[in-house]
């Protein structure tokens, strides 16, 4: 078995999430195989569950001035400020050997992927259900599926560093006072790969352990690919009509 | 009369709920938060829906529409929501 394999690099939130639909369109209609994607984000981007209230949770005053732009994604789940990471999708059909109708076997499946590229890393992972992987109980990887048009679409993150002051600088808080024990919160439930290997992981040898994961856990061959011109084509459609469409990001 | 909750249990994800309840209906609704439901556009139906509910009916028309939608539910328990709408009623 084999996933095509895309290493898109760092692109700005709208974007990427156009192109993860984009490539969610074309693996529906047979145009592409099964696909592994790695990406960065560049600005930086919070994005938000497609449940959750715009205002409710994001400053968008302070994100501006900050330069870091706001998507809403197709997925559900929580708030997640895109800075130092390593974003991967997975976009299977569900009829595929690969995927399990179960949502929560769905994840851990998946997530096996991830684990196993921790482990590379040097790393005792976990899968912790519904959507998060932990090493020694904190935080290291959230992540969101959805099923729309007979595929399953899985995103999520590998934070390469935490920065918990800058984060709670563009997202809502309850209050000024309440501010400092969030930061406190996520000091101590989540962890970046610096903080945990005690130096700097690049996008690139992330991207290299978790491909490498990805291809162990699942039993499969990675075959490297650039996305398809129609796909980025529909890539920057996704972006222009949907992502970067304030009717879209103020949903909810 | 619009109420506002937050509400999170231990096996449930954060839902800030929003409702206007007047005369035992629920005249607005607005459900959000970090849970999860397939199809998500299904959801939007099921939300939209419950709007003119009695509050007496709200948790049946809920688990109704969800199964007229096909939507799976994650992290959001209707009987929670049920029960917001019925102590924000109580309080009205």
């Amino acid at each position: 078995m084999t996933l095509r394999l895309l290493r898109t690099g760092v692109a700005r939130g709208a974007f990427n999430m156009g192109l993860d639909e984009a490539v969610l369109g074309s693996v529906s209609e047979g145009r592409q195989p099964p696909t592994l994607r790695f990406y960065g984000w560049n600005p930086p981007t919070v994005s938000l569950g497609y449940f959750q209230g715009l205002d409710d949770e994001v400053d968008r005053e302070a994100c501006r001035a900050a330069g870091v732009d706001v998507v809403r994604r197709i997925t559900g789940g929580g708030a997640v400020f895109h800075d130092d990471e390593l974003t991967y999708s997975v976009v299977i059909p569900e009829r595929h050997p690969l995927a399990r109708a179960d949502i929560m076997e769905s994840y851990r499946f998946l997530c096996s992927g991830l684990v196993d590229g921790f482990a590379r890393l040097g790393l005792r992972a976990a899968f912790a259900p519904l959507n998060d992987i932990l090493v020694d109980g904190r935080k290291v990887s959230g992540n969101a599926q959805t099923r729309r048009k007979g595929c399953i679409l899985q995103h999520g993150t590998v934070l390469l560093g935490v920065d918990p002051e800058r984060m709670f600088s563009l997202l809502k808080v309850p209050s000024e006072k309440l501010k400092g024990k969030l930061i406190q919160d996520i000091k101590d439930r989540v962890r970046g790969l610096d903080q945990l290997l005690g130096r700097r992981v690049g996008l690139d040898e992330a991207a290299d352990a978790f491909a490498d994961g990805f291809a162990a856990a699942l039993g499969v061959e990675l075959s490297l690919a650039e996305p398809a011109a129609d796909e980025l084509a529909e890539a920057e459609r996704h972006a222009e009509e949907r992502y970067a469409n304030e009717a879209w990001t103020a949903k909810r | 009369m619009t109420v506002e909750r937050v509400f999170k249990s231990p096996g449930t994800k954060l839902l800030r709920l929003t409702a206007d309840i007047d005369a035992g209906a629920v005249r607005g609704l607005s459900m959000r938060g970090d849970f999860f439901a397939h199809p998500e556009e299904g959801f939007d139906r099921v939300e939209a829906s419950l709007v003119g509910v009695t509050v007496a009916g709200f948790e049946s028309a809920f688990r109704a529409a969800l199964e007229r939608e096909g939507v799976s539910l994650y992290g959001l328990d209707p009987a929670d929501v049920a029960n917001l709408i019925e102590e924000a009623a109580r309080d009205a």
